[in-house]
């Protein structure tokens, strides 16, 4: 239930030192969050759009993903055209439609859908094994790389013990329903999944006493920037250069 | 060191989760170094909670437990030898805590104060020794159980500890596997106490072995056609008297 | 419950930043070592638990439970909470980069309230246990409705009717988080009181 379906594959961007796509996707997504403008808004939503072509994941992942997380953007499609005031107005039986609604809630589109492509491209290509280790070594404080480290390792587990938990309430006839034994049902797997977590945490914490753990996680892993890393750092931040060099000078 | 002294000695030692349920009474264990001792009991007769005692993660209700010669009080008396004893526990999901292999068996030499490039080659070591030197950068939760639990041993044996418990170590582990880790334990040589149900494996790897009545270790004769709870001369070979 | 990715403006996502990482340094500052293994676990569970779906009528809904983290955590429900939400934006490409910090303080905040208002009553007798763990969940949610609504409303005051509606959208789910948070909290005392107090660490040792 729980994968990582784009952190594996050879093209040119997984071959990037992580640390630098870290930093690309960190300066990159937030220059563009501050856009507002069409110009620059197509403009990233394009620059993404061919960093994740170079990718060379699944497209047909890619754009389902993208689909789901539209979801709470529509609600903007369906609100701001009606809410927003400004531009042309089209009467629409009942309502009056606005034509500054429809644009702002296209720049909204361009916009998530660029940071996202972008986060898709420079992060996703990476497992969180890895952007661990890479938060790690960018300064991130340690504790919060470990909890970082040890949640991503037992999601996995934990998920195999929900679907067991799962498993065994189905074969007794369990249907959920909008009904309060249902809610309750729901509330005591979780109650269980809490507890059967916090008795795995006793036994890993005495594996790692047992190992002489005095507070310190080590990472092992160095990064090596090639040539490409730095082409890669160049070419994004000449890319938000752009982005941003056209926003401004579009607005005044 | 003095032979003849044990390295793990348990005077009169009580415990239980619970004040009302005691699991161990009173007892005495006396383990030296070069011994190869295997327990076998039923099924929730206090093997892994002896284990976990000798390991200072739980605390005794009364008597008294001294390893490597000295007498063990506190968790900070416990932490100063742990990594001289080696536990491998039943569910490797609890002993591989990293995501990646090798980090997981370079955990202990780091925690030890090794350099990172010594750890990082005792890890390599011991995962050739183990069979697994294509797994340095697997992904520990996608390993199989079986793998996982040689990944835990190894996890073991790179802190180089001078004594081993093992924990049901052949559970779930298909004939291969099993052969890896007896073939492992009879190359190497050094002192451990194997918890099995085993009795072929214990067999193979053991001197003698002990059960559990009543709270208290006893010497089991189902097993070895003799028992001796002492290092022995003839240690390595099986012989009658 | 999170904002998705190119709505908020650059004071709001600023600020969202600052704060959550404010909330997120006292938390670990508080995470003692020998407890990050406990709340790193956790906080995995709390994340399998809110992939289930829980049916409302023709459609389904997901569970929250940062009641139930705040309960459990204390101030570490920022870190777990920031973790898990990188995880999940990682695992479904919720996104993330530019929202995570009003995200965790969205559903962290409420909860480390939540952790003051209610948790010396869930030690309590049964009924003021399940009372106090239903107003938990169903204020939690309520909490980081207000907070969303005031995030969307900060960036742009035409977003006063979305905000209205993303309220008015979480009232059902308030309900099915308080009776949740009640039940959860009922079957904790009754299976593992231990948990609930916030030693819930490993007994019997030295
Ligand atoms: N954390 C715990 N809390 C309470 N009781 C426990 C705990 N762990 C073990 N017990 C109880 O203590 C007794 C001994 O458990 P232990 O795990 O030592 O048995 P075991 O001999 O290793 O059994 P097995 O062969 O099944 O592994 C059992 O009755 C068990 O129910
Ligand atoms: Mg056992």
């Amino acid at each position: 239930m729980i994968e990582e379906p784009f952190a594996t594959g050879n093209s040119a961007v997984h071959n990037i030192d992580p640390r630098f796509r870290v930093i690309a996707a960190v300066v990159y997504s937030f220059a563009v969050a501050l856009c507002y403008g069409f110009v620059p808004l197509i403009t990233a939503f394009a620059v993404s759009a061919v960093s994740l072509l170079m990718c060379r994941v699944s497209l047909k992942k890619v754009l389902k993903q993208l689909a789901l997380v539209n979801g709470f953007i529509l609600l903007f499609w369906i609100v701001l055209p009606l809410t927003y005031p400004g531009g042309a107005t089209y009467p629409l039986g009942p309502v009056t439609i606005h034509q500054a609604g429809i644009a702002f809630a296209a720049k909204i589109t361009l916009k998530s859908n660029a940071i996202l492509m972008a986060l898709i491209a420079f992060i996703a290509t990476m497992t969180l094994a890895t952007l661990g280790h890479t938060l790690g070594r960018l300064k991130v404080p340690e504790k919060l790389v470990f909890l970082l480290m040890i949640t991503y390792r037992y999601v996995f587990v934990i998920a195999q013990e929900y679907q067991k938990i799962i498993k065994s309430i189905k074969i007794r006839g369990f249907r959920p329903k909008t009904t309060l034994h249902t809610y309750k049902t729901f509330a005591y797997v979780v109650g269980m999944l809490l507890i059967r977590a916090s008795e795995r945490a006793d036994r890993v914490y005495n594996a790692m006493r047992c190992r002489g753990f005095k507070g310190t996680y080590y990472s092992l892993t160095d990064f090596q920037a090639d040539a490409g890393s730095w082409i890669f750092l160049i070419i994004v931040f000449g890319a938000t250069t752009a982005v941003v060099a056209l926003e401004i000078f579009l607005r005044f | 060191m003095n032979q003849k002294e044990p390295i793990i000695k348990m005077r009169g030692v009580c415990f239980g989760y619970s004040d009302t349920a005691p699991i161990l009474k009173d007892l005495d264990f006396d383990f030296y170094k070069g011994d190869k001792i295997g327990i076998i009991a039923p099924n929730g007769s206090g093997k892994t909670t002896l284990f976990h005692l000798i390991m200072g993660l739980i605390k005794p209700s009364c008597g008294d437990i001294e390893i490597f010669q000295a007498p063990m009080k506190t968790e900070a008396d416990f932490a100063d030898i742990r990594h001289r004893i080696g536990l491998l526990f039943q569910d490797a999901d609890d002993q591989l805590f990293c995501p990646t292999v090798l980090e997981d068996v370079a955990f202990g030499p780091l925690n030890m104060g090794k350099s990172r490039k010594d750890a990082i080659d005792i890890s390599r070591r011991t995962l050739a020794f183990l069979g697994l030197t294509d797994f340095e950068n697997r992904i520990t939760f996608k390993l199989s159980g079986g793998e996982k639990k040689l990944v835990s041993l190894a996890t073991i044996l790179s802190m180089e500890p001078e004594v081993l418990l093992l924990d049901e170590p052949l559970m779930g582990l298909d004939i291969k596997t099993r052969s890896v880790i007896t073939r492992a334990l009879m190359e190497m040589n050094s002192s451990y106490i194997i918890i099995s149900h085993n009795i072929n494996f214990l067999e193979s790897t053991t001197h003698s072995t002990l059960t559990m009545r009543e709270g208290s270790l006893i010497a089991d004769d189902q097993v070895h056609v003799h028992v001796h709870d002492h290092a022995h001369v003839h240690g390595d070979v099986p012989h009658h008297h | 419950m999170h904002i998705s990715e190119g709505i908020l403006s650059g004071p709001v996502l600023l600020s969202g930043a600052a704060l959550a990482a404010a909330g997120t340094a006292i938390g670990l500052k508080k995470l003692d070592y020998d407890r990050i293994a406990r709340t790193g676990i956790l906080s995995a569970a709390f994340f399998v638990a809110s992939l289930i779906h829980v049916p409302v009528g023709p459609t389904s809904v997901h569970l929250i439970l940062n009641g139930i983290v705040g309960i459990l955590l204390g101030w570490c429900a920022f870190p777990a909470i920031l973790i898990a939400l990188l995880l999940q934006g990682l695992f479904f490409q919720f996104g993330g980069i530019t929202t995570l910090g009003v995200n965790t303080l969205i559903m962290a905040l409420p909860a480390v309230i939540c952790y003051y208002l209610f948790a010396p009553f869930i030690s309590g007798k049964k009924t003021v246990a399940v009372a106090a763990a239903f107003a938990c969940g169903f204020l939690c949610v309520l909490f980081s409705a207000l907070i969303m609504a005031a995030a969307l409303i900060f960036s742009e005051e035409n977003f006063l009717e979305i905000s209205a509606i993303v309220i008015v959208s979480h009232l059902p789910i308030m309900m099915i988080e308080g009776v949740i948070t009640a039940f959860c909290i009922l079957f904790l005392k009754k299976v593992q009181p231990a948990l609930l107090s916030q030693s819930g660490q490993y007994k019997n040792g030295y």
